[in-house]
């Protein structure tokens, strides 16, 4: 491959996505010169929901704006969510706030990246990188071509299955559990579940990870479960409960889509924030909210990475201590999600569950609290329940997580 | 290739398909387009641009420390007419031009997301003074303490500024600016007698309570919307040492009554309340004269329910031994104690039991343990009825996100209905006194992200929407919050004011529009 001399930047940015956006608004702010590889060419899909928490949408607006039409699917908002139990008692619930935007993450993450001001260098993939202790050096490949950057930080905000992580840790990736997550679109011949909420279900026997919502006058019914199980079975089995509990009548699936994603380590506090002078952050380092919800700690975690470069520049400090201790906060509030103390004793969600489910009668509160004990026997195998009730402890003891289990 | 025109510019939020849930409270970075057209036609016009990045860099952030933006270039004028050159050169080419003195703003409302920043601190002369009339003019870019260092050579003062003084004369006039006697005078910009404004198309206008009135109630707490203030006339005040009293509280509520008490009962010169957290609470008042003191102590001191420090001590000391676990705490108070009031009676400062400089004595001690790399002070301001719930509120708030905060109360004399008030830091509804209180968190050396901290100041300035209060911070900004507080038809009113003044919407535009 030829190569070219390389190109010189302050940050380079590996991904275009929502964290990627908000690393990327925080960094041109300060003035500082920064890049954003991004392997596809922009706007490109991306699988999502696309419901966004109340904390997100208001993250996007005050940083990047009133949301344009083109980057929302219909319905166009999100009133909160429902939880169904196989008892078949339902919680529905509003997010705190108001309704929250569907968005269209085609569209929004290239709103996003855009809005920010930062250099879009996409169709470029990032192959690898060498910490100099002063700065990085960067290979990436556009069109069979070979690219090299020199950054003085390099912030991996490229998803679960981060090239950055890989390069930096190769053998992370292999040490973590990993969840297919899949959802298929169907024309609605009949559909009860109420097309303003976001409806999950704590079922232990359909998946576990398992939703449904209206797009575009679609339906999207999705499962979530172990990589290396059958989609197509999963699916069908979660469509036959619906139709047989929720009398949802829908068309032959039009379009499937799918993922793997790495949920787990915010429930543990096992993220990885990167070393020397890369970083990483999003979904890459581990943040995901309750239901799968990644696109608000991404813009958050995204937006304290660009901070603390900007910080480390200004103060002259070592970038990756002012980043662990920027980032505490964001921990805090996506471990609390599924923290049990803070569950039963606040209110860590940005929909009421508490309320909701007070409102049930005893009988009711009893048969709710049996399925989900029952839901989340299918988690046993990971051994996650010891380590999120000692995480538990230490942070009403300390107040924070341990961040010596970051990597 | 990037593809183009994917996004158009339309919002579906402005369209009205979910509730508001606020602004772009941190702007985009304007794209500089004619940038070097615009500094070639100032540079042919003798006004000099700086644009090198050691110039520029120096502005990135304000006293707040969160927001960041660097403008282009800056430009020191001298003049006038050098800031109507600037203003009309912008007008032409479109070219944001933010205004900005001392940067005491803490939402980023004296940054500048690009384009052109306007260093007004070297237009810091003092004109004018008149101490038969008690008058100054000033230039605008003055710093507080500049100018109170020019009065005491004549034995004269200002008469109300922030507390922190290195804000400026021209900055705080726009904002509002509040003093320990602002329950009695006023905010700094009713102190105003006349003004010398550059308007947004560059008009050298002088205005008056008499002359271009309707520009000086534009101008006076309008957020450097209507016009840059080059010179202002301000009311000044001969100099004289004061007699400080403190009394303490447990009872936050109980030290409220006590604040509105005081104001309503012009009871002292100066009056305040500081706490550390909701724990200490120290209600500070102060007289200008030994008669306005004995007064105080004849007429009004009984009806406080404060207590001494000694038997404020004592309380505590019972407290904290009834509640053990709470040491922490019990042990910032004292070593708060310790530090913060020494300084408030230091023998280079007082003279016969007075303090000779409050100027000089508050600065320090503002700079020295409320000040910090980082400035947080998300601020209520409410009418009298609803200031106490609206205080509590936040001061829950505060419980909830740290360990340690100071609350800062004051009251604030308002003159009538004047024009100026209208979409203010002053609230749509109070009567002859508002009442203001600062939230501050005691950040030090702790880093906090910027995405905490502003979660913080969203949840403290929810409040203000939830009850229809304002906020009189040290800026101003409320582009997040102004239509949420004062509703789409006054702001509507205001904006289509600010489109007719300044067409090309180049002047501190991010602030509130």
């Amino acid at each position: 491959m030829k190569t070219d001399k390389a190109i010189a930047v302050d940050v380079l940015i590996v991904g275009a996505s929502l964290a990627a956006s908000a690393a990327a608004k925080r960094l041109v702010d300060a003035g500082l010169d920064v890049v954003a590889l991004e392997r596809r060419t922009l706007p490109r899909d991306k699988v999502c929901s696309g419901i966004l928490s109340p904390r997100g949408h208001r993250f996007l607006v005050e940083n990047f704006g009133p949301l344009p039409e083109e980057t929302l699917h219909n319905p166009v908002s999100c009133r909160g969510v429902t939880f169904h139990f196989p008892s078949m008692i339902s919680i529905p619930m509003d997010f705190d706030g108001g309704p929250t935007p569907h968005l269209h993450r085609k569209f929004s993450d290239y709103w996003t990246i855009t809005q920010s001001g930062v250099t879009i260098h996409d169709n470029t993939t990032f192959l690898e990188l060498e910490d100099t202790g002063k700065g990085v050096l960067i290979r990436a490949r556009k069109e069979g071509r070979e690219i090299r950057y020199t950054a003085r930080f390099v912030i991996g905000a490229d998803g679960p299955r981060s090239a950055v992580t890989k390069a930096l840790y190769p053998d992370y990736q292999k040490s973590i559990p990993w969840f297919m997550v899949g959802q298929k679109f169907q024309k609605i011949i009949a559909c009860p579940l109420d097309s303003d909420y976001f409806h999950f279900w704590f079922h232990p026997g359909l998946g576990h990870y398992t939703w449904s919502h209206e797009r575009n006058a679609q339906q999207i019914v999705g499962v979530g479960f172990p990589a290396g199980g059958n989609l197509h079975t999963m699916h069908a089995n979660v469509e036959k409960y619906l139709e047989e509990k929720h009398g949802v009548k829908l068309e032959p699936a039009e379009r499937l889509e799918g993922c793997t994603h790495n949920f787990g380590p915010s429930l543990i506090n096992r993220y990885i924030f990167g070393k020397g002078n890369v970083l990483i952050t999003g979904q890459a380092a581990g943040f995901f909210n309750m239901l799968a919800e990644g696109m608000s700690c991404a813009l958050h975690s995204g937006a304290i990475a660009g901070e603390a470069i900007v910080e480390a520049m200004q103060r002259n400090r070592p970038v990756q201590e002012v980043y662990r201790t920027l980032i505490a906060s964001e921990v805090r509030r996506c471990t609390d999600q599924w923290n049990p103390v803070k569950i039963i004793f606040g209110n860590p969600h940005e929909a009421d569950f508490k309320t909701a489910f007070g409102k049930l009668s005893r009988k009711e509160k009893v048969t709710v609290i049996r399925d989900l004990v029952d839901f989340l026997k299918i988690y046993a195998p990971y051994n996650w329940g010891r380590q999120i009730l000692s995480q538990s402890c230490i942070r009403l003891l300390r107040g924070e997580y341990p961040s010596n289990r970051w990597l | 290739m990037i593809e183009t025109n994917v996004i158009k510019d339309k919002a579906a939020q402005a369209n009205g398909l979910w509730n508001r849930v606020g602004d772009q409270t941190n702007p985009s970075r304007w794209n500089g387009e004619k940038w070097r057209s615009f500094v070639d036609h100032l540079n042919s016009r003798g006004v000099i641009v700086h644009e090198a990045l050691p110039d520029v860099s120096v502005f990135v952030s304000d006293a707040g420390g969160l927001a960041l933006g660097m403008p282009h270039g800056i430009v020191r004028p001298f003049s006038a007419d050098e800031i109507a050159e600037v203003l009309k050169a912008a007008q032409i080419y479109a070219v944001p031009v933010t205004t900005r003195g001392g940067g005491l703003t803490t939402e980023g409302e004296s940054v500048a997301f690009g384009g052109l920043l306007l260093d007004m601190s070297s237009m810091n002369r003092v004109l004018a003074v008149d101490p038969v009339n008690l008058t100054v003019r000033t230039e605008a870019g003055i710093y507080w303490h500049q100018l109170a260092e020019t009065l005491r050579q004549d034995g004269l003062d200002y008469l109300s500024a922030p507390l922190n003084l290195t804000s400026s004369v021209g900055g705080t006039l726009g904002v509002g600016g509040i003093d320990i006697n602002s329950p009695r005078l006023g905010c700094s910009a009713d102190q105003c007698l006349a003004l010398k404004v550059v308007t947004p198309t560059g008009e050298i206008i002088e205005c008056s309570t008499t002359e271009n009135s309707a520009l000086m109630e534009r101008v006076l707490l309008g957020y450097g919307q209507f016009g840059v203030i080059v010179e202002a006339t301000l009311k000044i005040r001969l100099f004289t040492p004061i007699i400080m009293k403190y009394f303490y509280y447990s009872s936050l509520r109980t030290a409220m009554e006590d604040l509105k008490y005081i104001a309503h009962e012009d009871a002292a010169d100066y009056s305040g309340i500081l706490t550390i957290m909701d724990r200490a609470i120290n209600l500070l008042v102060a007289f200008d004269s030994d008669e306005r003191e004995k007064e105080f102590n004849l007429r009004w001191r009984r009806h406080l329910r404060g207590y001494g420090e000694a038997s404020f001590g004592l309380r505590m000391a019972g407290y904290y031994l009834l509640h053990p676990w709470k040491f922490r705490e019990a042990a910032y108070l004292i070593g708060r104690r310790l530090t913060l009031f020494p300084e408030f009676w230091k023998p280079e400062y007082m003279h016969k039991g007075k303090i000779v400089d409050r100027t000089v004595v508050f600065s320090r001690a503002v700079w020295k343990f409320w000040g910090g790399r980082k400035m947080v002070i998300p601020d209520l301001a409410a009418s009298e009825e609803k200031f106490i719930e609206a205080v509590e509120r936040g001061n829950q708030v505060c419980r909830k996100y740290f360990r340690h905060y100071t609350l800062y109360c004051v009251g604030i004399k308002l003159f009538n209905s004047r024009e100026r008030y209208e979409m203010s830091c002053i609230p749509p509804d109070a009567g002859d006194i508002a009442f203001g209180c600062e939230f501050e968190p005691m950040l030090r050396d702790t880093d906090y992200s910027r995405d905490y901290l502003q979660s913080f100041k969203n949840e403290i300035y929810d409040i203000g929407v939830d009850m229809g209060l304002s906020y009189y911070r040290f800026g101003g900004m409320m582009k997040g919050y102004i239509r949420k507080a004062f509703g789409d038809d006054l702001v509507d009113k205001h904006l289509a004011l600010k489109q007719q003044a300044d067409p090309a919407m180049i002047l501190n535009r991010d602030v509130i529009f």
